[in-house]
């Protein structure tokens, strides 16, 4: 546990908020998409989070036993809303079915902006721990002067 | 001939009534050692942020935050060795002014 874990539980932190950013933007843009490769309209996208320690050696995951570090947060699954889709009355849309149904994707644009916001401040969040973590290493410092 | 002589004479003069303490070899963990370690443990931190820098500009990275936090890393490690330099320069200077 040193000064800079902290900087990198942050780090973590606000990378997972800009994919989390990323995968809102990807549901804003697709809120009307109807056709994707995998057939259908587009599926919202959620990522999911957990907490675990960087473990991508022995040596670190040894380390992480040793010292008590503290869990990262890390994006681990994307997964995709499987709810059915938004029937919409359209019968001259290319995507329409033979009774003039189309399926638009259950992405509610409020619910949405909500994440967004939410995604925003948890960033902030994340930023203020860093710039709190530094502005405690430059106080230790001025003990010496 | 003569200066044979004269050095007898001074080693009989020279056996110590107090042997000398002997100086020790700087062990591992000697301040210079330590010193250069944390040095070399900052310039490793420039040079990462020079890294990231890089990267971020070469599109490698597409993190800012990251290219930043390793920038204030390099930053506050750099201000604790400067303070650790101004701590010892500052011993020096008041050892430089002490009375003869």
């Amino acid at each position: 546990m040193d000064f800079f874990d902290a900087l990198h539980t942050s780090a973590a932190g606000l990378s997972a908020q800009r994919l989390r950013m990323n995968l809102i933007s990807g549901n804003l843009a697709n809120a009307h998409t109807t056709r994707t490769e995998e057939g259908g309209p587009y599926r919202r996208r959620e990522p999911v989070f957990a907490a675990q320690t960087e473990n991508s050696s022995f040596g670190e995951i040894l380390s992480a036993y040793q010292t008590d570090m503290l869990p990262q947060v890390k994006v681990i699954d994307i997964v995709e809303d499987q709810s059915a889709p938004v029937l919409k009355y359209d019968p001259n849309h290319p995507d329409a079915d033979e009774r003039g149904y189309v399926g638009m994707p259950n992405i509610n644009l409020m619910e949405e902006m909500v994440n967004l916001i939410t995604a925003t401040r948890s960033y902030e969040a994340n930023v203020s721990a860093v710039k709190a973590a530094k502005e405690m290493a430059l106080k230790a410092l001025e003990i010496g002067r | 001939m003569n200066e044979i002589t004269s050095t007898r004479n001074l080693e009989s003069l020279q056996t110590p009534g107090v042997t000398p303490r002997q100086v020790k070899a700087p062990d591992s963990n000697s301040f210079g050692q330590v010193l250069t370690q944390s040095l070399n443990d900052v310039n490793k931190l420039q040079k990462e942020a020079d890294q990231a820098i890089d990267a971020l500009a070469s599109g490698q990275q597409q993190d800012i935050h990251n290219t930043m936090i390793a920038m204030e890393k390099a930053d506050v490690a750099f201000r604790l060795i400067m303070e650790i330099r101004n701590k010892v320069i500052s011993a020096y200077e008041t050892i430089m002014r002490m009375q003869v």
